[in-house]
């Protein structure tokens, strides 16, 4: 079982013949394993995926998201987590265990369209997946503009080990919290810093499939530094 | 009624599981049609009618003439258009008001059936050219659903239409008019006749219950003519047929076909 | 199936049809996807002079609920004809035969699409036509397929389709307008092409056994043709190199 060179493949192409485990975005058909999606085929250690280009956002547990609130009912928001599920934000994980919906008002904590950075608690299929805003970094978002890119394109701009992520926020001092599902908030006290950040995120998304894109973007940050 | 019949997974298991041994749930073979009767001339006042009984299935089609302004561009043509429609006792979830897209389909698959085999001579049923034709509707009532509609409109429109009776018009100052107690037969050149197959896994079904239908992977109905041609054809259903499997429908469709034929045939014989 | 007389010469001599091609050669066909900015995927196709635009929205959430199945995503399409799509103008309001279009074109659809991952939300498949010229319901199908893999919605196979036909008492691959009037028989068909199935399939006219065998042969090698400008389109799309953008 050797590891294949990544390959371009469209859904329904075969990747590879033979003993493989189909993996995210391929299906097993006979002792054919099929691409399902458009992407860059991965064969490796016996098990084979395609990274996608393109495709919304599906909840996976653990992730951390961009929402927006969209309703509330006595005892939980429904938040807009740009994908075909909405999440579901009890209240309890705001008010604490003694929240009580005659005494606690969910409205004054949060409204509708306020931004939160969330985390899916669990993304059973068969209801709304579970949100919390307890945890570092997680709550509503008060200040900083809202990018939104493909899901597809989150690992690019994170980059390995964080290092594109890395690169964009030194070199234009903003703070950038990532949501999986696509959503982007780009915070900077400087408004030229926040420009170039938006437009190198934009960038990113637009050239996710080049293969020197660190260095373009890199080029592109420092050109515009005095 | 829609394609959403829930078959329960009991009775799903134990369809499949009779198919691996190659034997149908009612005993029947592959390509064998459930019991069939025809009777033709149920309906007295209308021009023609039959009623077919498929199994549990049962099917009134009624035909009708009365003279029509012809289509635009075939003014020396007359008309012939089939409708079907499920009546709400068809069925516990058959349902009134406009039809779903499951009826539009069986309506327009029986309309094809009759018309492509060019089962009448449209040519002979004009009354002045581009003026006035004689315009004839068979219009298919579905009273019983045990599974496929498609055969029982096909079978109830061929054989009402093959037995009625065309009433004698004359041109009179510009316009059509009857003449009583006067008729001509019908310009009959071909009869045709429909097969439908349920695909389920690598087995093919003629004339599928309605649990077959249920359970089915995809569908086909294939319409042939006295000559052995194929006329019409649709394929539904939620999979696909491989080249090999369509060539083998189509085989069946015309063995098969000419049994039901020579029912049709029969039916009508005897008639005045 | 018309079965109208026609002037029209449908097949000469040399063996040449009415719009100067041969029996078994089809229509130019172009297709451009993700054309559109808010559908989730889309294509624009253009199939000898039939011009369909496809949008594709989904997953999403369905309503009314009860619509919705817990099991499973659910496929909709919509196949309809714009007023000044042609000749005579079209009433907008989706006339029996768009319902029954839209019913076969999902069908053709299904057994391509993985919905199971996606319970209790909706696909929408909605196909444009904007100018029709013959075979627009396996433009339609070509379009669709290209809109569904743009729009990321998992696949077994993409599905291309394309009609064969008889006209002048021969097989021909590509039915044009001319041809579906005037011709002696229509066979419209969806292939997906890497399953080597044959997901959507109708016939209008006569065919004996045999020229029904060919008209499915010319027409698997007509889809085979036309999955390569899908293929092309996508590729052009996601896979061109970024550099000279």
């Amino acid at each position: 079982m050797s590891n294949e060179k990544k390959r371009h493949v469209i859904p329904g192409e075969v990747i590879v013949s033979g003993p493989y485990r189909a993996e995210q975005n391929t299906v097993l058909q006979g002792d054919k394993v099929l691409a399902t999606s458009i992407g860059l085929s991965d064969v490796h250690d016996g098990s084979v995926r395609v990274i996608p280009l393109t495709g919304g956002y599906y909840p996976k547990d653990d992730d951390l998201v961009i929402g927006k609130i969209i309703s509330h009912s006595a005892m939980s928001w429904e938040v807009d987590i740009n994908s075909c599920y909405s999440g579901m934000l009890p209240a309890t994980d705001v008010f604490g265990r003694d929240f009580s919906s005659h005494s606690d008002d969910l409205s004054s904590k949060l409204r509708k369209g306020d931004l939160i950075a969330t985390r899916i608690v669990n993304s059973d299929k068969t209801r709304d997946p579970l949100l919390t805003i307890s945890g570092r970094e997680l709550g509503k978002i008060d200040y900083g503009e809202l990018v939104e890119i493909s899901p597809s394109k989150v690992a690019r701009l994170i980059g390995k080990r964080g290092s594109m992520i890395q690169m964009i926020e030194s070199a234009t001092r903003a703070q950038i919290t990532i949501g999986q599902n696509g959503l982007i908030v780009i915070a900077c006290e400087d408004s030229d810093g926040l420009l170039r950040a938006i437009n190198a995120v934009e960038l990113v998304e637009e050239k996710a499939h080049v293969a020197d894109l660190t260095d373009r973007i890199s080029e592109m940050l420092e050109l515009k530094s005095d | 009624m829609g394609d959403s019949l829930i078959i329960d997974q009991l009775k799903k298991t134990q369809i499949l599981d009779l198919l691996k041994e190659g034997k149908r749930a009612d005993g029947r073979e592959f390509d064998q049609v459930r019991e069939l009767t025809i009777d033709v001339n149920v309906i007295p006042k209308a021009e023609g009618s039959a009623r077919v009984r498929l199994g549990d299935t049962e099917v009134v089609a009624g035909v009708k003439v009365q003279p029509e302004r012809p289509f635009p561009d075939t003014g020396d043509k007359g008309m012939l258009i089939c409708t079907a429609e499920i009546l709400p006792i068809a069925h516990p979830t058959a349902e009134t008001g406009p039809p779903q897209p499951n009826v539009v389909e069986l309506a327009r698959v029986t309309d094809r059936g009759i018309r492509e085999s060019g089962m009448l001579d449209m040519k002979q049923l004009v009354l002045e050219k581009d003026k006035s034709v004689i315009g004839i509707f068979c219009d298919n009532a579905v009273t019983d659903h045990d599974g496929n509609l498609f055969d029982a409109c096909s079978y109830a429109s061929t054989a009402a239409i093959n037995s009625c009776k065309i009433p004698k018009y004359e041109m009179q100052d510009e316009k059509p008019v009857k003449i009583e107690d006067e008729f001509i037969e019908p310009p009959i050149t071909t009869l045709p006749v429909s097969v439908t197959m349920a695909k389920i896994g690598d087995h093919i079904l003629v004339d599928p219950t309605i649990e077959e239908w249920g359970i089915m992977d995809a569908r086909i109905t294939i319409t042939s003519n006295s000559d052995g041609n194929v006329v019409a054809l649709q394929k539904g259903g939620s999979d696909g047929f491989t080249q090999d499997e369509l060539v083998k429908c189509a085989e069946i469709s015309v063995k098969v076909g000419s049994k039901i034929r020579e029912i049709i045939k029969q039916s009508s014989s005897g008639e005045d | 199936m018309g079965g109208r007389d026609t002037d029209i010469v449908l097949l000469d001599e040399k063996g040449i049809r009415c719009d100067g091609r041969k029996i078994n050669e089809t229509r130019k066909v172009s297709i451009k996807a993700g054309v559109l900015k808010n559908a989730n995927g889309s294509a624009y196709i253009e199939f000898g002079e039939n011009k369909i635009l496809v949008g594709v929205y989904g997953p999403r959430d369905v309503h009314p609920k009860h619509l919705s199945d817990s099991d499973t995503g659910i496929l909709r399409c919509r196949y309809h004809m714009s007023p000044f799509s042609v000749g005579e103008r079209k009433n907008p309001a989706p006339s029996r035969r768009e319902v029954e279009i839209s019913k076969v074109i999902k069908e053709a659809l299904e057994p391509a699409v993985m919905l199971k991952q996606f319970p209790r939300t909706a696909v929408d498949v909605y196909m444009e036509i904007l100018q029709a010229d013959g075979g627009t319901r396996c433009a339609a199908l070509t379009g669709a397929s290209v809109a569904l893999a743009d729009a990321g919605i998992p696949m077994r196979d993409l599905v291309a389709g394309c009609a064969a036909g008889k006209a002048a008492d021969t097989v021909i691959l590509d039915v044009n307008n001319e041809e579906d009037q005037a011709g002696q028989a229509d066979l419209p068909m969806g292939y997906m092409p890497n399953l080597e199935k044959i997901t959507l399939l109708q016939l209008d006219g006569v065919l004996t056994p045999e020229e029904y065998k060919k008209c499915i042969e010319i027409g698997i090698d007509g889809c085979k043709q036309v999955y390569e400008i899908q293929k092309k389109a996508l590729q052009e799309k996601y896979f061109s190199k970024g550099d000279n953008n």
